[in-house]
């Protein structure tokens, strides 16, 4: 127990190093962006005075190690900073509505294709080389290789534009929430699903199929415990590590990179967000939203080695330099 | 294991069904315009950028406004303008408009908004143009008398640019002008999501009692311009502003949604006269003559010429009462290839061409100009940059381009800034006392005859050894079939007070 306590503690200080060391690369790339900031916010008719003044006013004036310490402190306050544009307007307010629609985005396809895509790698091992096995794995095949962006509009003609059952665009409409529009993440979260779908229950069926041909399933089957039993107690179990990885290793990519999806269905989360915040340079928002996403991918990353640490002991022995 | 799975499904659809429709609605009676239109940058006049239009026209308000039609002027806040000599303006005042915080509107607002022009601390877009203001003289509350440095005898046209909405001079739109709006126009913000969208209500105290037509405007700001096309065809929206002409061709096809030309927009072709090859006038004009004008309506804008799309090589557009006819040039090679050898270019010509290839029919537009000039000699070898680097890096220093501009109500007001010696944005490097003396005239003459005389003395000029070519492409608005009397003139500024829905 104490090695696993040490050992997640190593990984928490990970945690923090990279973040530190990502925040400083943050703030350079976007310092690096082409262009002059309030130039391009001001458009073509900008006046050199209209220029400075949106500098002053932006505090874009003041030195880039200035800023950034700036920056660095307000975090550590809790405070992003205010959006360029919306003078007064704080990032907070902007950012985490945003990150409560994706996450519940998130959460959905998370509902969605982690049961299927597990219950059909399991059917497919258990029925290997045989007729469910093939339709399983080529659906599977299919919908990895097809783009989130091409499997979606595929999704929008056949449910919102041919059958009428969904929205076109998964807006929330003006006076509403999100609480009280669930359906609108039905269409991203199917198109989630068929990304992931293909990844996980294809390694799925292959950890299984391991596991099934192993030595102890076979003892197991000779020892006359019910099909089920053993595919559920014994097999599923041990097999389901692999899987958990590729699973984890996607969260990131979930909560905070679905940017063509919500940009596809116009949804209003993290994603499109920061496509709105890259297009118009809003420096602060920017860096908030990746800032952010770089944490979420960091701990989920983390949390996955944790995780795997605690269902298997030989990680945590090597990781704990034991 | 599989009777759990499908048991979360169940609860999944059973949950997400239930949400479905269960929403406050406004009440049936109450009319709405739904539009989607881009994601504001800043919006506080002033520093406006000119995106988020619906927005900013429907709250904020003007002295006067243009007719969509016929390019006239109305009045709106001002009731009646009068100069002698062009110098000295009186404006009289609509008595009884509030604005929206209920302060009364009155001329010390006007004084207030046209002295803010010059506040170093605002970084007013209309400075330079403002300039010229020597006094503002408040005779009573609804009587200002502005005087200017010199006669400027079409000066109330600049108060119709979009930056020059009037405000309230006891509201603090240094701190609030981005998040709360607030102006004497037919529509009030009710709320606003940042980035996301805004609902604005019909002032039930706006000074024509007729207007607005409709009780809301639902705002959505959205990035990408198919989503907002998906929008107006699921019915989520009545109003996209501003489609490309492909998203026209498919639109078209669609029973309840017609795409019309609003107004036009200027794609200056500029050739800089201090830079080889076209510091040559038979250069320029080898070029213009390789021009074709039908092709170009088609390849650019999928539409032919005369159908929101014009072309001329002057600075005026077709559809202002100043443009004059210069009659077409036509397509000439030989004549290209000639003017070429004469110019001691008899191999040809390689040159750059620079452009903002994101910018709405400038891509398409380079690849046929380069096409069209081809057979000619000349090798035009494309540089196409995102706009922000393009506006700020290559522009007004390169010396061939292609630039979008904004059309204006006053065409003087373009000459002064891009076509004069000393004009801020003078693309083409002009610094031609011939030019500059007429443009001079034109911004002074308070004869609209003489005036008249004088800009076709210029455009023939411009015909003659211009170093622009000024094509015009339609700014597409994509409507419901059941939305009535949308009126966008060339100003930018939306009148949504005109708007009805069936």
């Amino acid at each position: 127990m104490k090695r696993l306590w040490s050992f997640i503690a190593l990984e928490l200080l990970r945690l923090l190093a990279t973040i530190v060391v990502m925040s400083a690369i943050i703030f350079l790339l976007v310092e690096l962006m082409p262009g002059d900031v309030a130039q391009i916010i001001l458009g073509q008719s900008a006046t050199e005075e209209a220029v400075a003044a949106l500098r002053v006013s932006r505090g874009l004036d003041k030195p880039a190690l200035e800023r950034y310490l700036s920056w660095v402190g307000g975090m550590l306050r809790g405070d992003l900073g205010q959006s360029i544009y919306m003078k007064g307007v704080s990032v907070n307010s902007l950012l985490w509505r945003r990150v409560a629609h994706s996450l519940a985005l998130a959460l959905t396809a998370f509902l969605l294709f982690v049961p299927l895509s597990i219950l059909f790698g399991v059917v497919a091992a258990v029925k290997e080389k045989r007729v469910a096995d093939s339709i399983i794995s080529f659906f599977g095949l299919a919908t990895m290789a097809l783009p989130e962006f091409v499997s979606g509009v595929f999704l929008i003609v056949i449910f919102a534009v041919t059958l009428k059952w969904l929205p076109l665009v998964s807006i929330i409409p003006i006076g509403q929430t999100l609480w009280t529009n669930l359906r609108i993440l039905i269409l991203p979260a199917l198109s989630i699903t068929f990304v992931m779908f293909g990844y996980v229950s294809r390694m799925q069926r292959s950890s299984m199929i391991g596991v099934l041909h192993s030595l102890y399933i076979r003892s197991a089957k000779l020892k006359g415990l019910p099909r089920m039993y053993i595919i559920t107690r014994h097999a599923l179990r041990n097999a389901l590590l692999p899987t958990i990885t590729v699973i984890g290793m996607n969260m990131g990519w979930l909560f905070g990179g679905l940017v063509v999806v919500e940009s596809l269905f116009g949804f209003p989360g993290m994603g499109s967000l920061l496509l709105t915040a890259v297009k118009t340079r809003d420096i602060p928002l920017i860096e908030a939203c990746v800032l952010l996403i770089t944490v979420i991918y960091t701990l989920s990353t983390r949390l996955t080695n944790i995780l795997y640490a605690v269902l298997n002991p030989r990680i945590r022995y090597q990781g704990g330099q034991e | 294991m599989i009777r759990k799975t499908i048991l979360i499904f169940v609860i999944i659809l059973v949950a997400f069904s239930l949400t479905a429709g269960g929403a406050k609605e406004p009440a049936k009676t109450e009319k709405t315009i739904r539009v989607a239109e881009n994601v504001p940058g800043l919006i506080t006049p002033g520093v406006w950028d000119g995106q988020a239009i619906t927005l900013n026209a429907s709250i904020y308000e003007y002295l006067v406004e243009v007719d969509a039609v016929d390019n006239s002027l109305r009045p709106i806040l001002a009731t009646d303008w009068s100069t002698d000599d062009g110098a000295v303006w009186t404006f009289h005042l609509r008595e009884g408009v509030k604005f929206h915080d209920g302060t009364p509107f009155d001329a010390w607002d006007v004084k207030y908004t046209i002295e803010r022009t010059q506040d170093p601390a605002v970084g007013h877009l209309k400075r330079a143009d403002f300039a010229v203001v020597k006094a503002i003289d408040v005779v009573d509350d609804h009587t200002v008398v502005i005087t200017l440095k010199e006669k400027r005898p079409t000066f109330v046209m600049q108060m119709t640019d979009y930056n020059m909405a009037i405000l309230s001079r006891h509201y603090d739109y240094e701190n609030l002008g981005e998040r709360s709006p607030m102006g004497t126009g037919p529509f009030i913000l009710s709320q606003m999501v940042p980035k996301e969208n805004a609902l604005l209500v019909r002032n039930r105290e706006y000074w024509d009692p007729a207007l607005p037509k409709v009780d809301r405007l639902e705002i959505y700001f959205v990035t990408d311009l198919d989503a907002k096309v998906a929008m107006l065809e699921g019915n989520q929206v009545d109003v996209v502003p501003f489609v490309s002409p492909v998203t026209r061709l498919r639109l078209d096809a669609h029973p309840n949604i017609n795409v019309i030309a609003a107004y036009q927009e200027h794609r200056f072709i500029a050739m800089a006269v201090d830079q080889k090859p076209f510091d040559d006038n038979r250069v320029r004009l080898a070029f213009k003559y390789t021009m074709d004008p039908d092709i170009l309506a088609r390849s650019v804008a999928q539409t032919t010429v005369g159908e929101g799309f014009y072309y001329n090589e002057s600075p005026i557009m077709n559809t202002l009462v100043e443009y004059h006819e210069m009659g077409r040039r036509g397509r000439d090679i030989a004549k290209a290839r000639s003017l070429l050898e004469e110019a001691g270019y008899p191999n040809g010509v390689s040159v750059d061409l620079y452009y903002a290839n994101d910018h709405p029919y400038s891509k398409e537009l380079s690849q046929t100009v380069a096409e069209l000039a081809a057979p000619a000699g000349f090798a035009i070898n494309l540089k196409g940059f995102p706009r922000d680097i393009y506006l700020t890096q290559y522009w007004l220093k390169v010396g061939f381009s292609i630039t979008g501009w904004g059309g204006r109500i006053d065409p003087a007001i373009l000459l002064g800034l891009a076509f004069r010696s000393d004009g801020p944005w003078n693309e083409p490097h002009l610094a031609d006392p011939v030019i500059d003396s007429l443009i001079d005239r034109i911004a002074s003459e308070a004869d609209e005859v003489v005036r008249s005389r004088y800009y076709q003395q210029l455009q023939q000029y411009f015909y003659d050894e211009g170093a622009i070519i000024n094509i015009q492409v339609p700014k597409l608005v994509a409507l419901r079939t059941n939305v009535t009397g949308y009126q966008h003139p060339l100003t930018m500024i939306v009148q949504y007070k005109y708007a009805d829905i069936d």
